[in-house]
């Protein structure tokens, strides 16, 4: 049975979604971890002629999704692990950030189009709704942060091959 | 209130973006493998579709049709798409750094993704007033969302399937769409727009 040295307590009752990230950076016990290069799509042979081929190279782009780790896990710069969230973070994630703006949106310019009754009105209603979505979205966002439900976790480490081992290429 | 119902059961269901208009096929296909990529995607194209949507009725009714710019409709919609993810990917940033870790990867699949434009299109050709094309463009991008989540539990399960050799892969995709295309037509004669 391997070292499983999570950082979920109760992973066990979730599926996880898991991705691979690097250790970047070690400052002071903590680690920041920058997610390996994945594109959104499965991507085909035109990936470099589109958008998400050169987004998903983009260095820069990498890393503005640095995150940090919480706890002293003893991690060392350069290493690869394993990290996850819950798959019911993916949800509430969604919901928060898009679904709450899109209900008071359409709230919002269908009450201008009733209290006004014409175009003008539920527009500037729609707005209106959209702004004060994002508001409740952005406390609603702040509130799954602190509650960590938003936050990736470590799973495990990954095996690394040695750099001095063997390749053998005489199999058949 | 039945006139809104109809048009979000026509949209979403009845003239299905993927399944019917064969729009957003790339998305479909590509981003399909995993239920949880497949939802990512949908909700961000959902958010994304509304907004443009809502910006492009405004472009068309106070630009380019007082001043008869019909011919540069594509490429002014074009231009607010993108204007529209980079706005979507600015707010989630802004709303929390962690969400956009999340969520963020899905943004720049929408540029390119022809459901957008397509819905904007359909809409401005229906000649809807504010509410019905919001209404409109999100009811068409929840339908997208709808298949693309039922066509990625399809695609978990197939993994698991013993699929015969030739058939594996993206035939056995295609297969398994043309099916649940099949399945949608059942929809038609409930509603039409």
């Amino acid at each position: 049975m391997p070292e499983f040295d999570s950082t979920f307590a109760d992973a066990g009752d979730h599926d996880l979604i898991e991705g691979f990230a690097r250790v970047v950076a070690v400052e002071g016990g903590r680690v920041w971890l920058e997610p390996e290069q994945t594109a959104s799509c499965g991507t085909c042979s035109s990936v470099g002629l589109c958008s998400i081929g050169k987004d998903a190279l983009t260095a820069s782009k990498l890393a503005a999704r640095r995150f940090q780790l919480p706890g002293d896990l003893g991690l060392r710069m350069g290493e690869r692990v394993v990290v996850g969230i819950r798959d019911d973070a993916l949800v509430k994630g969604a919901m928060t950030a898009y679904g709450v703006p899109l209900l008071t949106l359409l709230a919002g310019g269908i009450a201008g189009q009733e209290l006004g009754g014409g175009d003008n009105m539920a527009v500037l209603g729609a707005v209106a709704g959209l702004v004060f979505g994002l508001i409740v979205s952005r406390l609603l966002a702040n509130s799954l942060s602190a509650r960590g439900v938003l936050t990736p976790r470590f799973l495990r480490r990954t095996f690394d091959p040695p750099t001095d081992a063997d390749c053998h290429m005489d199999h058949g | 209130m039945q006139h809104y119902l109809l048009l979000i059961i026509s949209a979403a269901l009845v003239s299905n973006v993927v399944l019917m208009r064969f729009l957003g096929l790339c998305s479909f296909m590509g981003v399909t493998t995993r239920v949880d990529t497949a939802l990512g995607m949908g909700a961000s194209t959902t958010f994304c579709i509304t907004i443009s949507a809502m910006i492009d009725w405004g472009v068309d009714r106070f630009l380019l049709e007082p001043y008869e710019l019909g011919y540069l409709r594509t490429v002014a919609f074009i231009l607010v798409i993108a204007a529209a993810v980079q706005f979507t990917e600015a707010v989630v940033r802004k709303v929390s750094p962690t969400m956009f870790q999340l969520l963020g990867i899905y943004l720049p699949l929408i540029t390119t993704n022809c459901a957008v434009l397509g819905v904007n299109l359909l809409m401005v050709e229906g000649r809807m007033n504010f509410i019905e094309s919001t209404v409109f463009a999100l009811a068409s991008s929840l339908g997208y969302s709808l298949v693309m989540v039922l066509f990625a539990g399809l695609r978990e399960r197939i993994a698991l399937a013993q699929v015969p050799r030739l058939f594996a892969g993206p035939p056995i995709g295609f297969i398994t769409a043309s099916l649940l295309a099949l399945a949608f037509m059942g929809f038609s004669g409930m509603s039409t727009n």
